[in-house]
């Protein structure tokens, strides 16, 4: 199975320090990613301001933000490959990179998009 | 001392920077001793001169107190301890990714939050750790962790997902990965600082309105999670012999007895002491052992000169002000400094030469907003409701995150979100509407964001800049509110403190707090100085003199500019009373 990866930009917490506006964008990926995860799709998430070591190691990721800096996250990889930055895939491209058959998989009600990896 | 008698094994007192906790610990340490027991004094006071106190280096080790028998003491240095939480995280990624992105998770890393969990972390042992602590009969703190930090150990949510695995949701514990004890220690630590047979805390105040609003507030907050038996010290209350000297003084006098006979009905249910004011240095044994005594034996040193100085006044800062026509001016400063005063003051003294002016508070009881709305030519008051905002702002919140969450994410979010933090960007975010006024009037408002919080907002302001970049949409591509408060043109920032050392060190703290983000304070102001008012009585010329030594620091090492207010007569409400606050 392919593994995506999600890059997040530094997402402190849930007190909506990050949250001045509460980002709908991040909040529809919570959603679509836990939707991923029970329909099989390996992902795993890091936050740059919580595992930074997970930044630097990939060297990949490491040359994009040394590129592009951190203001262009979210970087997403396919098995290891670059294939979305600076947004959130939507829930069909998930579904395309995990091979998941949107019509069979029934959308879910999350469980919360905070159980993740990362804040919302 | 009622809060001596029959001591349980810890005792924790808390209360807000100047008040006197080390030294009300230091003597109380002083006198368990010399009763026989076997005692520990842990102070995580950052300016702790618990060391200069015994005339020894004491540092983060237990360390004997050779010149009193049985007593221990220890020193821990809660921005250190901070700094080795930061650096856990932050030190194996130094020199692998960019310079820019290590400085921004630093500063994540960086609020009060943090450097207070670290030192409750490095204290829990001691309430835990049978081998640590079994040689005392008596372990005795300056300070006390705060209802937030407790509640928030207490939450099953703040453990499930982030310090068991390591990593997972963030939180006012987030950045503390670094967190090295077992969630059954903390657990046994919070059981121990709730249990009346083994804590007893000891709320410290001055005999001032404000000050012992603040202590009613922790007074509830605590008592709500379950520390009941609380006891209070009314630190510092000028003796009733020094009315008869001084005018000064007896207006002190009448203050203070108002401001006890007012006294919240929470802390009137409280066991209470009162310690008087000392004419002498709280350094040393002979000092510190003092401080307690009902009679204190006339060995005086008495300050024979006048005291008098030569510092600039306020209506020096307000002439460099006002040589401008518009611009925002920031009071900045922790509770009780006398902040909203001097706003006030500076606000209706620009309106008093003919400039537009904007004044707006939070001032909590309204009755010095009251007094000048509509009542000056060329001020506008308004005032902002700290809580009302605070609470506006955290419903918002849940409403759109809390709804995805399940219950322990819930309870998490909800103690978050009652952080201090939460409150300063609440606060923050309704000031940032009035505040692009300042181009064309002045806006004076008695309050500030922390650097910490500027950062922490720019960096998410910077993110959303970017979405919204690419995403098509050039609307939001204004000047942020760090932007104009980064630039010396538009924003003057005033720092506000007292003629003390804890007070000037806090508002060194926040210097440089601010500085990180890019600001230099432009003047400071020494408030409520008892040297600037020229006292008669010993005891008052003795505080005075006391004084000189901190005014000398701020004029010649902290401040690019200052000035020094005097201690009125009066409480300063009302516009006479303030215009006298810039020309004294």
């Amino acid at each position: 199975m392919k593994k995506i990866q999600v890059f997040d930009p530094a997402l402190c917490c849930s007190t909506g320090v990050c949250g001045v506006d509460v980002d709908q964008a991040l909040i529809n990926f919570s959603a679509d990613l836990d939707w991923a995860k029970q329909n099989g799709a390996s992902i795993e998430r890091f936050n740059l301001a919580q595992q930074p070591m997970a930044f630097a190691d990939n060297p990949t990721v490491k040359t994009f933000l040394e590129l592009s800096g951190q203001e262009a996250l979210p970087l997403i990889l396919l098995d290891g490959a670059t294939v979305l930055t600076g947004r959130y895939p939507s829930r069909a491209e998930l579904a395309r990179w995990a091979d998941i058959t949107l019509a069979e998989a029934e959308p879910k009600t999350s469980k919360g998009c905070c159980s993740g990896k990362s804040c919302c | 001392m009622l809060f001596l008698e029959q001591p349980p094994r810890f005792l924790f007192f808390t209360g807000k920077g100047g008040v006197g906790k080390t030294s009300i610990a230091c003597a109380t340490a002083i006198t368990l001793a010399h009763c026989g027991k076997r005692v520990l004094l842990v102070s995580t006071d950052p300016a702790s001169n618990v060391g200069q106190v015994f005339g020894i280096t004491i540092g983060n080790q237990i360390t004997s107190i050779t010149a009193v028998e049985r007593l221990f003491a220890l020193e821990i240095d809660p921005q250190a301890a901070a700094e080795v939480y930061r650096e856990r995280i932050v030190g194996p990624v130094r020199g692998k990714l960019p310079e820019s992105i290590v400085k921004s998770i630093e500063e994540q890393l960086s609020g009060a939050c943090t450097t207070e969990i670290a030192a409750f972390d490095e204290f829990t042992s001691l309430l835990t750790y049978s081998t640590l602590n079994s040689g005392y009969d008596h372990i005795i703190f300056d300070t006390a962790p705060t209802g937030h930090t407790i509640r928030l150990l207490q939450l099953p949510g703040a453990w499930s997902n982030f310090i068991e695995e390591g990593k997972g949701d963030a939180s006012c514990l987030g950045p503390l990965s670094g967190l090295v004890k077992q969630r059954a220690q903390y657990k046994e630590a919070v059981e121990a600082l709730a249990d009346p047979l083994r804590t007893r805390l000891v709320l410290v105040s001055r005999a001032q309105e404000a000050t012992l609003r603040e202590v009613a507030r922790t007074c509830k907050e605590l008592a709500a999670i379950g520390i009941s038996q609380q006891y209070l010290v009314i630190n510092g209350i000028l003796p009733g012999s020094e009315a008869e000297q001084d005018v000064l003084g007896k207006a002190i006098v009448n203050r203070e007895q108002a401001a006890l006979a007012a006294m919240p009905d929470i802390l009137k249910s409280l066991p209470c002491d009162y310690v008087a004011l000392k004419p002498f240095n709280l350094v040393g044994l002979d000092a510190l052992h003092l401080l307690f005594a009902k009679n204190i034996p006339q060995l005086m040193p008495e300050v024979d000169q006048p005291i008098s100085i030569d510092a600039p006044n306020l209506s020096a800062l307000v002439d460099e002000i006002a040589a401008n026509s518009h611009g925002l001016i920031m009071f900045m400063g922790k509770g009780g400094v006398g902040k909203t005063t001097l706003a006030a003051a500076v606000a209706l003294e620009l309106a008093n030469r003919g400039l537009p002016t904007h004044l707006t508070t939070t001032d909590p009881a309204a009755h010095l907003t009251d007094t000048l709305t509509g009542a000056v030519k060329n001020l506008a008051v308004s005032r902002i409701d700290p809580d009302g905002e605070t609470e506006r702002y955290r419903e918002q919140v849940l409403k759109t995150k809390g709804t995805q969450l399940d219950s322990e994410g819930l309870a998490l979010l909800k103690e978050d979100l009652r952080s201090p933090c939460t409150e300063e960007i609440a606060v923050f975010q309704a000031f940032s509407r009035v505040i692009r006024e300042a181009d064309k009037q002045f806006v004076v408002v008695d309050t500030a964001p922390t650097g910490h919080t500027l950062l922490l907002l720019d960096a998410t302001g910077a993110y959303h800049r970017e979405v919204s970049r690419q995403a098509g949409d050039n609307g939001l591509l204004e000047l942020t509110p760090m932007m104009q408060l980064q630039d010396p043109k538009q924003t003057r920032v005033l720092l506000v403190t007292l003629a003390e050392t804890t007070p000037v060190l806090e508002a060194l703290n926040l210097q440089e707090d601010l500085r990180r983000a890019g600001i230099e304070p432009w003047a400071w102001i020494i408030n409520n100085s008892v040297a600037a008012a020229e006292p008669h009585s010993p005891l008052l010329k003795q505080r005075a003199y006391n004084e000189l030594s901190e005014i000398d620091a701020v004029a010649h090492h902290h401040a690019t500019r200052y000035a020094v207010v005097p201690l009125l007569m009066e409480e300063p409400v009302g516009r006479e009373c303030l215009s006298e606050l810039i020309h004294a």
